[in-house]
Parts: C-alpha cells; structure tokens; sequence
C-alpha cells in the first residue's frame, strides 16, 4: 500500500477519501445512537419531572422523585426484584450446565444418532416458544410446579440457542489443546472444565448477557403460570400501569420502566467494555 | 404465604371437625382470574371486596389473581384451561363469549343457577350489558367492569369561543359547527387547539361503533356469524369520520392515539374529546378547567356501544364450585358492592338497583357527569362481537386505518374488510 502513495498528490487524494469516510461514519453511527437512545432519553426526562411536563419541554422543570414513588407503591416490586434476580440467576446456572455438557457432547463425541439429534436441537431454534404455551403448561401441571419460580424458568433451560453457539465454539478450540490435556491424565470431564470452559469464556459471557435481558423482560409466560406476589417478575408489576380503559401517565411508567431496567443498564453500563470484547471474540470465530 | 394460609385452614378445619360442630371440613377453594384496565385503585378495589366476601363465608376461599391486561387475562385462562387446569370464573372482555364458547370452557349461568330467584337476578341487569352476555337464548357472561364511550368537553374553551359552555353538540352536524368555532391557530398557520379528538389507535372500531350505531345500523348479528362492514350507512359514517379531519378540520389528521387523549384534552390541546366513562375519575383528578360529560352526539339516532369485561364461570370445576361461583358473582355484582366499585373505578354499575342505594345517590349528587353514561345505556347497543372475534376486528381496524390514513376510501377498505370476514365467517353459519 505505502509503495503506490509516492506523489504528494496521491497521498493526499486518499486522505479525503479517507476523512469522507469516517465522516459519514461518525454521521451515522451518531444517528443510529440518537435514534437508539431517543427513548430512553425522553424516559429519564419525563420520570424525574413532574407528570406537567411530559410533553413540554422546559430546562428549568423542576425535578422530582415523586413518579418513582408512585411506581414503587403501585406494586410489591421488592419482592417482584427478588424473584426475577432468582428467575434468572436459576435460568442461567441451568443453561450452562445443560449448554456446556450437551455442547461438549456435540462437538467433541461421535455417537449414534448424533447428527439427528443434533437436528432436533437447531429445530428448536425456529419454533417460537409462545406457540408451546399450552404444551408448557401441562407439563408444569404433571409436575405439580404450577405458580413457583421454577416453572417460569424450567422451559427455557435446554436452549438450543446456547447448545449451538457452545458447541461452535468448542469447535474451534485446537485438538491438541484436547490431546496434550488428555496425555497429562484428564478425564474427559476434566478435559471440559480445565480447556474448554476457560477457553470459551467471551462466548459464556456473551450469552449469559442475552439470556439474562431475556429473561428479565420476559413477561407472557411468567404472566400464565403464576399467580401469587411471592413467585412473579418485575414485568407482572410493570404491566398494571398499561391501563388502556383510562389515560396513561407516561411520567410514571417511564419511572417505573427505569426502575425495572435500571439494574440490567447499569450492568450493562459497568461491563460495557467486557461485553463488546465477548461479542467481538465470540463472533469473529 | 399460601401454603402456610391453607395449612392454617386445614388445621382450623380440622379442629372443627374434632368438635364437630361443622359439617363441611373442607372450604371450596375458587380461583378468579381478574384483568386491570384502569389506572387507580382497581386491583386493591377487588381484593378488598373478595376478602370481605370471605369473611361473610368462612367455607369459601377465593384466590383473585391479577392476570394483566384483557388480552393476557383471555390467553392465561384459555392455556389454563387447555392445560387442564382452569380457574373457577374471571372477568373477560364481552366480546369474547364467542371464542370462550368455541373453545367449550365456559358455562351458562342459567345450567347452574335456574331458581325463581336466579331468573329474576339474570334480569337485574341493564338490558345493553346483557347483549354482549347472552346469546342462543343462554346467559354466559354477568356485566361487572363494564363502560361506554361518552363526549368530554372542556366548558372554557367553548365559552371562549363564542358557544355556550353548558350546552354540548347534540349531533353530527353540531359537532362540525361546534369543532370550527373551537379551532384555534398561531401566527404561522399551526393549529393550537383542534375541536374534537376521536382516538382511533388500537381498537379503533369501537368508538367508529358510536358513528354507525348514530347511523342507525348494527355492525354484527347477536349470533355473531354475519357482519354488515360493507352497508352504505357504515361507509357513511366512517366518511363522516375522515371528513371531520380532511373535510371540516376539526380534528388532528392520522391516527389518534387512545392513550394520550386524556392528556391532550387537560392540555387544551383538543376542546372535545370522545373516549371510556373509565376515565371519569382520571378527568375529575386532573382537568385543570371545568368540563362537561354529554351523550355522544346523534346523527339519525343516539347510540354508542358498551365495552369492558364480564363474569364468565369456568366448565371444568367441581358443582360445588360453580354453585360457590355463581353466589359470588351475585355478591358481587350486588348493589351494595356495585355501586363501590363503580366509585373507585368510574365503570357504569350495571344494575338500576346500584344507582339506587345511598352511596350512589350522594356520589351522583356531587359528580352529576357520572349519570351521563346511566343515562346513554337506553341507547346503546352490544359491542361488536363474532366468533373468531380477534381476527374479525384485526380486519375492521385494519380497514378503519387504511381509510384514516387516506390509503384506500372507505367505500374500498370496508368492502375489502367485509369479503375477509366473510371467508372468515361462513364455517359459523
């Protein structure tokens, strides 16, 4: 490349081409982030003012606490924080556990029938899970596990999702890695946990992101198989404010939408660096 | 918290058998799915008036379940009821009878209940609730939360306008008149307060409903297989409705949102407003002017549809059960505790009787614009309902927009709606 720039008149053709370029990527990257944060933004706005000033925009609203205050005592939220942080610390210790053996099993075993059954598992990445409700439902009920956290999270666990990005990236973990640990006496358990595991770290943590904002926002199914405050989510308690046969009060939605997103954005804000490295890593392979 | 509260009853119980002074040990346990579609109170509202229904009858425990909007509150009862695990009643939209009846998990009050006594109760009702809650000469559904559409006007803004603040438009073309008056631009030509405000996001076709009944025609059979989209008097009105935006300038072009018309209407950004006497008590906490509550106005006739949930009781459930189910529903829809949640709430109590007891009449005295929709009843008719309800509304509304949004002319988009639904329709009739 530095050997075709040797005029001063080309080197300087292609730094404006180059300063072209990045311009319209600033343009657009800082539009699709306005664009994005749009909503949020008018969110935080409209939750710390007076309900007066939703749709008027003053500098000098006064600010207040009084939406958040409201939100938090339309509903038992401590209690709906409590079991939606259970729901998906419960949901995200089963998948890896489930994830990573099958995954395992997937990538590095030949066994009979693996490639059907390995079919069955990207089969259930195109059938949507509200379409299961009612075969969900009755399996709960054999169970005997109607209203408890546990049926909330029990359908999610087996991710065919998490098994075939687990298995993809057991795969392109060298084989020798395998071997040399095989040589050294590991069983193959020992083999998943000592190479695999701390290998595939980025694609954990890119996953177990996902499946947390999922799970976290899920609101249908955990809506149908509980009844009771002791075993439902925050987005039970968020959903009372959508109260379409009076007017909405967006001031304190959007305090109580804050409130119930809050602990995931500032995770997500406190990780942010770690997050998009995983992404990176975890999809360049 | 549940299982320790069933433990206690079983010990209590089990004491009382001891001593043998009960005949019944076991305390019939019903469970009740309950939607919430107004803000405020509701859901307290509700669990106070079950724990009161449970002290009065200590053999009974009712479990009220919150169980979100209309929407979710139909999807969880009809999984519950497919995964073999129903509850014993919940409130559920009107219109829904048919797809609970197609689906063959509700019952009629009138198989479980059908003493002397029982008959007259099923007449309590005011004879437009009980449209949407009876067909094939049975009666599925008992009127709880229900409401109407009625007009809210801002009595300032008209007398600022020149109009006489107490007097609301009486029909189609006073709307117009009345809207023109009302409008009011800024220097650059922008409009600052529109004259009336029909919101037509979401469910559009009910308050259009209002237009077509005004119109003298009735969108839907009460068998609830045959609809009349495609009538030159539905297409009249809903070219009524284009025209107040294109036509007379009267109200904001493009779709309207529900949700936010409240807030337009205490902002002045609107002097006239059409939406649910659910907001009743949402107007009367946040108008910062005086405001008026009038029928909808008339064109050939009045007329508006009724809306909201009913009390549906559940197949599968042991007799005693739904006999338990069907006394509270009486209970609750009784009077006393109709005219409670009517207050709390701003739903039309369905029964004259609840207008008639004491609460009632002093809340009457203060707030005379609670009436209004008591008074509409005589003309309103049932909202529309079919079988495959959902998808048939999907169409109209689909249909409604397109005209709105000046896609496709209202003839167009209702002959299109009425060809789908009669696909849809024909294996009904």
């Amino acid at each position: 490349m530095s050997q075709t720039l040797t005029s001063p008149e080309g080197l300087s053709r292609t730094r404006v081409r180059i300063d072209y370029d990045r311009l319209l990527n600033t343009i657009g990257a800082w539009t699709l982030a306005l664009l994005w944060a749009a909503p949020l933004l008018y969110a935080i706005w409209t939750a710390f003012h007076p309900a007066a000033y939703e749709a008027n925009f003053d500098l000098f609203a006064p600010i207040t606490l009084e939406n958040f205050e409201k939100a938090w005592a339309a509903a038992p939220f401590a209690r709906y924080f409590l079991n939606t942080t259970l729901l998906v610390t419960m949901i995200l210790i089963g998948q890896f556990v489930l994830c990573t053996l099958a995954a395992y099993a997937f990538a590095r075993f030949t066994f009979p029938g693996s490639n059907f059954l390995f079919a069955l598992v990207l089969l259930q990445l195109l059938v949507m899970p509200d379409i299961l409700i009612v075969e969900n439902y009755k399996m709960i009920r054999t169970l005997g596990l109607i209203d408890t956290i546990a049926a909330i999270g029990l359908p999610y666990m087996a991710s065919g999702f998490g098994i075939f990005l687990l298995r993809q990236t057991f795969k392109t973990i060298p084989m020798e890695l395998d071997e040399a640990a095989r040589v050294e006496g590991a069983s193959p358990l020992g083999v998943l946990w000592r190479v695999y595991v701390p290998l595939a770290k980025p694609t954990y943590l890119a996953y177990g992101l996902v499946s947390v904002s999922h799970h976290w926002n899920n609101f249908l199914w955990p809506l149908i198989i509980t009844n009771s405050v002791e075993t439902r989510p925050v987005t039970v308690g968020l959903s009372i404010f959508a109260a379409i046969d009076s007017g909405v009060e967006w001031s304190v939605i959007n305090a109580a939408t804050l409130m119930t997103s809050g602990p995931l954005l500032i995770a997500f804000l406190l990780f942010q660096r770690q997050f998009v490295q995983s992404f990176m890593r975890a999809g360049i392979k | 918290m549940k299982s320790i509260f069933k433990s206690v009853t079983l010990a209590a119980s089990a004491a009382a058998l001891s001593l043998g002074t009960l005949a019944s040990a076991q305390a019939v346990e019903l469970e009740f799915y309950f939607p919430v579609a107004v803000g405020g109170k509701a859901a307290q509202t509700i669990e106070e008036l079950t724990n009161t229904y449970m002290e009065q009858h200590p053999d009974v425990e009712i479990d009220a379940i919150y169980a979100g909007s209309y929407q979710d509150t139909v999807s969880k009862a009809l999984t519950a009821a497919r995964g073999g695990n129903p509850p014993q009643l919940s409130v559920i939209l009107s219109v829904d009878m048919f797809t609970l009846i197609e689906e063959d998990v509700i019952v009629a009050f009138d198989d479980i209940a059908n003493s002397a006594e029982d008959k007259e109760w099923l007449n309590s009702f005011y004879p437009a609730f009980m449209e949407n809650s009876q067909t094939g000469g049975k009666t599925y559904g008992i009127p709880f939360q229900r409401s109407t559409p009625v007009l809210y006007w801002n009595k300032e803004a008209f007398a600022e306008a020149g109009l006489d603040p107490e007097k609301a438009p009486a029909n189609w073309d006073e709307m117009v008149e009345f809207g023109q008056k009302l409008v009011k631009k800024d220097e650059n030509g922008n409009v600052t307060q529109w004259g009336v405000r029909i919101p037509s996001s979401g469910f559009p076709y009910w308050l259009f409903q209002g237009l077509t009944t005004q119109n003298g025609v009735i969108l839907a059979n009460s068998d609830g297989n045959q609809t009349n989209f495609d009538d030159p008097k539905v297409v009249e009105a809903l070219q009524y409705l284009v025209d107040l935006s294109t036509k007379h300038e009267v109200m904001a072009p493009g779709i309207i949102e529900w949700g936010s018309t409240p807030k337009a209407f205490f902002e002045g950004n609107t002097a006239m407003m059409w939406t649910s006497t659910g907001n009743l008590t949402n107007v009367r906490d946040n108008a910062p002017f005086d405001f008026g509550v009038a029928m909808l106005p008339a064109n050939e006739r009045r007329g508006a549809p009724t809306g909201g949930g009913n009390f549906y009781i559940f197949k599968d459930s042991t007799d005693e059960q739904k006999e338990a189910s069907v006394d509270f529903v009486k209970w609750i829809t009784a009077p006393k505790q109709a005219a409670k949640w009517s207050m709390a709430t701003g739903y039309v109590a369905p029964s004259p009787a609840a207008w008639e007891t004491d609460e009632m009449k002093a809340y009457v005295a203060d707030f005379p614009q609670a009436l209004v929709a008591r008074e509409q009843l005589e003309h309103a008719v049932a909202e529309l309902s079919t079988y495959q309800n959902q998808r048939i509304t999907r169409i109209f509304n689909d249909a409604l927009h397109a005209a709105i949004t000046g896609e496709q002319s209202p003839e167009e988009a209702l002959k299109d709606a009425q060809a789908q639904a009669d696909r849809i329709l024909a294996d009904y009739r």
